[in-house]
């Protein structure tokens, strides 16, 4: 595959170098869940991967480097290595291994009008999660749809996921990690009004493109002759 | 007499075609355009509302290569389509989406370019695919000529004459777009960006704002070259002749995927067109005006069907039947009964029982035609929220889960995967281009990396696991039990809402038609002519006989 090869009907492969890549949401959608799908995850899970990813993107965040960085991690676990356990006491990994903030996230916004899922008052031990920064569009969701304010704790700090959308700035701050042992706290709110001022899309970057890009191509079947005949028209277009 | 809504609604109710019959193969595969397709619904806005078209940039020399901008300005909103002409050496013209090269390239810039941003997109649109727009642009689109006619009519013309009638019918586009890309696709604007503008809430509007104001583009390049070669004896394109033509399109299996991928959008798509055939049957009596707006309706779709050409088998045999078929309804109508109790209805059945397909789906476009004033408020509603049902309700119980799929998925669950008919195929996206294709899964390599397209069969694995899974357990437990069936759940949970979200075929049955598809969406999009090239692969043509931007205002809404 040539680097600069035009033919290809992809969106997001012609950047290089240090170059900033501002991708739409739509692009870091697709690209994400590509490449959620080639580092492992399921279909439906790789689809949580992509609306993370975007989800950031359009907060001014780049969700996308993080993804990255989670997936490359993740590549190659289990299930049972990444997903939380739904306990009473917990939603920790079962085997003691960070959980994937895609999964838990998702898995907590399938709990949402569940006893097992944050209500207010509860307080969940999250433990170890991997790239802590993955799980905040799935919290601000569930705040929203349960008029929550959820605050994340950590050894050294914490952060109210609520309404006026402040925490932003120390999300990207204090979350943008490798990992974090995290504990999540519940308190009714006022329901939040997603911002009406709207923040410009977060880029991101050639590198972050190229080994998602490496990971999406798993999920490509290698070109034959019989697929290269059938796939256009069988009579010719210079008519 | 006087109706409230509600008892109209469930007068309707009564008269609207249930799923399992409309969402089959063989009607989506048969379907024609509407006056709710989405072309048209851009045509009476812009007819409708005060939208000037105007031409601010003419940049383009003897041989036909530069660039110009076309406007369309409302007192709100400027869009303005920024088109670059190339000279394109005969062996590099492909429609094939990985192309290199084109005649021509354009973008829809939102707002009025400034030399900046034309400089800019010069930089990039010509490149396509290896260029780079931005949230300014809100389409990418190139075109490649049809080369007998482009020819024809640039000789004629420069000649003085009127080009050949039977050459334009034989074509009907000057131009053919081999792609028009939206929604982000390159760097463009997001569809969530814009999708709140009242212009655009209906789907692909600036996909077809684009072509219309392509197709204008294609008629003034012909003149421009034509008067650039002939000189003083240089005639402009007759009028009449102009109106005929559209613009081609050439498409192949990557939008097949689409109609699988928006199950709600699909469900919105097909809702509005149903309700509005079941509006039309479920009126009382038929209006004198509305009786010969059908028969108007039916003249110009006898004179359509009478120039549609194709050389595929399949189409061949539609064809047939569609002419026999607006025969067989020409002679019913001279002497059809319209004072009995509800005449569109009793019309409706005789077709129903009386035509093919191809027919039956001809029949449910022209009795639409007549009745802007009673359906085309639904084309408000064929847009679709996709976040708002992305979420998947954990709570479910899966004893619930199994009666969605025991009742809406009956179809997919009759269907028998142990047969290698009923496997023979499997979708992928190739390593090399990156675009969809459809394997043999008996001679191929790659099923293992198959994409999530055939849901019958999800649907089916879906099944085999709840069947045996605790009923009072919720969907929840469900998910972190088998996360392998997390694409295909949310799905379930659509359709629960949404009953005409699937297609409800097998799509990688030996068998299946993969045009089906695509004449389903295109005809959404308001193609007339649908012409299969393969099995796979098709051209369309879009805007015949609509209004030109100088004539717009004049024909009132289409």
């Amino acid at each position: 595959m040539e680097p600069q090869d035009q033919t290809r009907g992809d969106s997001t492969a012609f950047f290089g170098d240090a170059q900033a890549a501002p991708l739409s949401c739509n692009e870091a959608t697709s690209l994400c869940i590509k490449a959620a799908r080639g580092a492992g995850m399921s279909w439906g899970m790789a689809e949580e991967a992509g609306f993370a990813a975007a989800w950031l993107v359009s907060h001014g965040i780049d969700g996308p480097t993080h993804l990255r960085a989670h997936l490359e991690r993740a590549d190659g676990r289990d299930w049972v290595d990444l997903c939380p356990s739904v306990t009473p006491d917990g939603w920790q990994n079962a085997n003691g291994q960070p959980t994937c903030p895609i999964i838990l996230g998702a898995t907590m916004c399938d709990y949402a009008d569940l006893p097992e899922g944050p209500a207010s008052g509860a307080s969940i031990v999250l433990g170890p999660v991997s790239a802590p920064i993955l799980l905040v569009p799935f919290l601000s969701e569930l705040a929203q749809k349960k008029g929550l304010a959820l605050t994340l704790t950590w050894a050294t700090g914490a952060i109210c996921i609520d309404e006026d959308e402040t925490w932003l700035q120390p999300v990207k701050q204090s979350l943008g990690v490798p990992q974090l042992a995290l504990t999540l706290s519940a308190y009714n709110a006022r329901p939040h009004e997603p911002s009406a001022a709207s923040t410009q899309n977060a880029q991101t970057t050639a590198a972050t493109i190229a080994a998602l890009n490496t990971l999406a191509m798993r999920t490509t079947v290698p070109a034959t002759e019989a697929s290269r005949a059938g796939a256009g028209s069988s009579l010719s277009d210079n008519d | 007499m006087s109706l409230n809504t509600s008892s109209l609604a469930q007068e309707t109710v009564r008269y609207i075609r249930p799923a399992k019959e409309v969402m089959r193969l063989g009607h989506l595969g048969s379907s024609h355009p509407t006056r709710l397709s989405f072309l048209r619904v851009l045509l009476r806005r812009l007819a409708s509302s005060d939208w000037q078209i105007d031409r601010p940039v003419w940049n383009v020399n003897a041989k036909g290569v530069g660039h110009c901008v076309y406007r369309a300005k409302s007192t709100e909103r400027t869009y303005s389509l920024v088109a670059f002409a190339h000279d394109l050496p005969a062996d590099m013209r492909s429609d094939r989406v990985i192309a290199t090269a084109w005649d021509a390239t354009f973008t829809l810039f939102d707002g009025d370019p400034t030399a900046k941003d034309i400089a800019r997109l010069a930089d990039n649109v010509p490149f396509q695919e290896a260029g780079r727009i931005s949230p300014k642009e809100l389409t990418l689109a190139r075109a490649n000529r049809s080369v007998r006619l482009f020819e024809h009519v640039v000789t004629a013309l420069s000649q003085g004459r009127q080009p050949d009638l039977a050459e334009i019918a034989a074509v009907g586009y000057l131009m053919r777009t081999t792609a028009v890309y939206g929604s982000g696709k390159f760097g463009a604007s997001d569809r969530a960006d814009i999708a709140q503008r009242p212009e655009l809430a209906a789907p692909f509007q600036v996909e077809m704002l684009t072509v219309w104001l392509i197709r204008a583009f294609t008629v003034d390049i012909v003149e421009h070259i034509a008067a650039a070669r002939g000189g003083r004896s240089a005639v402009k394109l007759d009028r009449d002749i102009r109106r005929t033509l559209g613009v081609g399109n050439s498409t192949g299996l990557g939008m097949a995927p689409f109609i699988v991928r928006h199950p709600v959008l699909l469900n919105n798509w097909m809702m509005a067109r149903e309700e509005a055939l079941a509006r039309v049957r479920a009126q009382l009596t038929a209006q004198s005006q509305a009786v010969s707006g059908l028969k108007a309706a039916l003249e110009a779709t006898i004179a359509n069907a009478a120039v549609w050409r194709s050389e595929h088998p399949v189409q061949i045999r539609k064809l047939h039947d569609l002419r026999r078929d607006l025969a067989l309804l020409s002679n019913t109508l001279d002497t059809w009964d319209w004072n009995g109790e509800h005449p569109w209805d009793a019309l409706w059945m005789w077709g129903a029982q009386t035509l093919t397909l191809e027919g039956q789906e001809a029949l449910l476009s022209l009795m639409l035609e007549p009745h802007g004033a009673l359906i085309d408020d639904l084309a408000d509603q064929m847009g679709a929220d996709e976040a708002a049902s992305f979420r998947i309700n954990g709570a479910m119980p899966v004893a619930e889960l199994r009666r969605i799929l025991e009742s809406d998925y009956a179809w997919a669950l009759k269907i028998d995967f142990t047969t290698p008919e009923n496997v023979a195929r499997f979708w992928y996206v190739s390593e090399e281009k990156l675009e969809p294709r459809l394997g043999e899964r008996a001679t191929e390599e790659g099923a293992t990396l198959e994409q999530p397209l055939c849901i019958a069969r999800l649907i089916s694995e879906l099944y085999a696991t709840v069947r045996n899974f605790d009923g009072a357990a919720t969907v929840a437990a469900l998910m972190l039990a088998h996360p392998e069936h997390r694409y295909v759940v949310r799905r379930a949970q659509i359709t629960k809402h949404h009953p005409y979200a699937e297609v409800q075929d097998n799509l990688i049955a030996s068998d299946m038609l993969p045009i089906d598809l695509l004449r389903c969406k295109l005809a959404f999009f308001g193609a007339s002519q649908f012409d299969p090239r393969s099995d796979r692969w098709v051209r369309i043509n879009l805007f015949a006989d609509a209004p030109f931007p100088d004539e717009i205002d004049a024909v009132g809404a289409a």
